[in-house]
């Protein structure tokens, strides 16, 4: 809670002090400028190649999270590796499952 | 932040629980990019064919048939679920915000924050509530028959792969992989299903003997094994149970038109204030909107099905469930319905030509409804995915560009006389190509086939992009 709290904070004093620094330009430009869309260029890709490519309309509309949020953080390895285990431990299951069965189906 | 009470900041405390792909922090290169793509996709399609550990039985009536096409699911496999959660998740959100009914301040990092984080956690908790409907509606059979212990492994296995889901396609957004995974899944998923049903070797006893049910191969088993040539090949050409040679060639057909739609666009020229000579120019393109109408129009239609359904089953008589859809169990077998009657079978693609010759108030009204329901849905998604007019004047003027012999203000304007009609003229031909593909008998309903070109295509570009800009840096 405490670190939610301050980071409001924090993001709160820098739109205020925002436009006392290119105050002549108007706040609506600052604003602009921070503004990083959500849905148009991939912002946290890196490959911010603006102008023609900028918003090809539909090429990413199915992009749901792209920005960071304070979360458990996991490296993409461990994802993969993570997924891999679940695939090996359902079959673990299946095999386990099986010899399982043959062994009741055997005493009884 | 204006204090007061907002539901996006219920989220809060859940969010240090949600995992989170950390964001790459430098520049992934082409190469690693289709190494993590590839990863993924084929854990993707491992876990669409691993059986889930437990289930008792998987036949019987499959309410989710109409949606297992897009939803990138498999039966009775760990990607029950597929894409579901995300989807669903994703669309209510975007609904909701779009619609100002929660509200988001895109201005501030903390709100995005809680915005993807109530995505996931809304994500999670669909995946947590469709495995223990699917369990408790006894889709695997009763939970006396499978055991409490194997109900909740069932359940177990059901969440764990929604969030592996969730977290592949988290991992190929964040720049370490090629486009979205959903898309991704969405795609692989119905090239398989083309593929399988052109080259399928499993043969199918259909009274006249064995038959193949891949196309392909059955065209060569029937001309090799039939004597009278011409009949094997009508045979091949025409069989009306089985995948047949004029569903694969209307597929190609509709896969070569769509292909050619695709590079149909308006080029309007933009020029950058503070950069003299530097020319750019902004595509808009025919289909401005892609696939999302008939994403869209889908999950209405199957959400439709579902309930209508589900309705049916319970209570027949009824006249208003009646009016709503009534449903007769495949001649084909498969463990599927198919609408005979009420709203349902009006929006439902009719089977065949000779059908639509039969029916032609059916045709008629299903062809206005696709058309009007994807341009209006294609209209509506300009404006929540933030693509509309407005928006992208917003977006050039924030990149200083300004169009050469307009002015500054009337920068909107000039967008607005081609963006909404490229959404919905784009609409009306996504959604007749559709109906063509549909009357035309492709494989893997016309929806899938546009979606899977669709998906094709932006993969296509966005190759050539990352190709592009990996050789101007290297021209450096």
């Amino acid at each position: 809670m405490a670190r939610g709290a301050s980071q409001s904070q924090s993001t709160a004093s820098a739109t205020t002090t925002r436009p006392g620094v290119v105050a002549p330009r108007g706040s609506a430009a600052a604003t602009a400028g921070m503004r990083r869309r959500r849905l148009g260029g991939g912002g946290s890709t890196g490959n911010s190649s603006v102008g023609a490519g900028g918003g090809t309309g539909g090429s990413n509309m199915l992009r749901f999270y792209t920005d960071d949020a304070p979360g458990l953080k996991i490296s993409p390895t461990v994802v993969l590796v993570m997924s891999l285990c679940f695939i090996g431990f359902v079959t673990a299951l299946h095999v386990f499952g099986k010899l399982y069965r043959y062994k009741s189906g055997g005493s009884a | 932040m204006g204090g007061g009470f907002r539901v996006l900041h219920l989220v809060r405390p859940f969010l240090s629980f949600l995992p989170e792909v950390q964001t790459a922090d430098r520049k992934v290169p082409f190469r690693e990019k289709v190494i993590y793509t590839v990863i993924s996709l084929f854990i993707f399609l491992v876990c669409s064919q691993l059986p889930l550990y437990g289930i008792h039985s998987t036949t019987g009536a499959d309410p989710f048939y109409w949606m297992r096409v897009i939803l990138a699911s498999n039966r009775g496999t760990v990607m029950e679920l597929g894409i579901t959660p995300i989807v669903t998740s994703g669309l209510v959100m975007q609904l909701l915000a779009g619609s100002k009914i929660i509200e988001v301040d895109n201005n501030v990092r903390e709100d995005r924050a809680l915005l993807n984080g109530a995505q996931k956690l809304l994500g999670i908790l669909i995946a947590v509530g469709e495995a223990v409907a699917y369990v408790l509606s006894g889709m695997y059979g009763s939970v006396g028959q499978l055991g409490v212990g194997n109900a909740i492994l069932i359940i177990i296995q059901l969440c764990f792969a929604g969030i592996i889901v969730i977290c592949l396609d988290e991992l190929l957004q964040k720049g370490y992989g090629l486009g979205s995974g959903i898309s991704l899944f969405i795609a692989t998923n119905i090239c398989e299903t083309i593929i399988w049903k052109a080259f399928s070797p499993t043969t199918i006893n259909s009274g006249r003997g064995a038959e193949f049910e891949g196309a392909v191969i059955a065209l060569f088993h029937l001309l090799i094994t039939r004597t009278d040539k011409v009949r094997a090949l009508r045979e091949a050409f025409y069989r009306q149970n089985l995948p047949n040679v004029t569903n694969l060639l209307a597929t190609v057909l509709i896969f070569l038109i769509v292909i050619y739609f695709q590079g149909f666009r308006v080029v309007l020229p933009v020029r950058s204030k503070n950069a003299r000579g530097q020319q750019g120019s902004y595509p808009i393109k025919l289909f401005y909107t892609s696939n999302m109408p008939i994403i869209l129009q889908s999950a209405l239609v199957s959400n439709l099905y579902f309930i209508s359904q589900l309705l049916h089953r319970k209570y027949s008589g009824n006249f208003l469930v009646n009016l709503l859809g009534k449903w007769k169990d495949s001649e084909y077998g498969g463990g599927h319905s198919i609408p005979v009657g009420g709203i349902a079978y009006y929006i439902t693609a009719p089977s065949s030509l000779a059908d639509m010759a039969a029916n032609p108030f059916h045709a008629l009204f299903y062809l206005v409804f696709m058309l009007s329901a994807c341009a209006l849905f294609s209209k509506t998604w300009i404006e929540v995915s933030g693509s509309s007019a407005r928006d992208v004047a917003k977006q050039l003027k924030e990149q200083q560009m300004v169009m050469p012999g307009h002015r500054e203000s009337n920068l909107q304007k000039e967008l607005n006389r081609y963006i909404p009609t490229a959404a919905a003229f784009g609409g009306i031909c996504i959604g007749a190509l559709t109906v063509l593909a549909d009357f035309m008998g492709a494989i893997g309903s016309g929806t899938g086939i546009l979606l899977a070109v669709t998906i094709i295509y932006q993969y296509f570009e966005t190759f050539e992009k990352e190709r592009a800009s990996e050789l101007g840096f290297f021209g450096f």
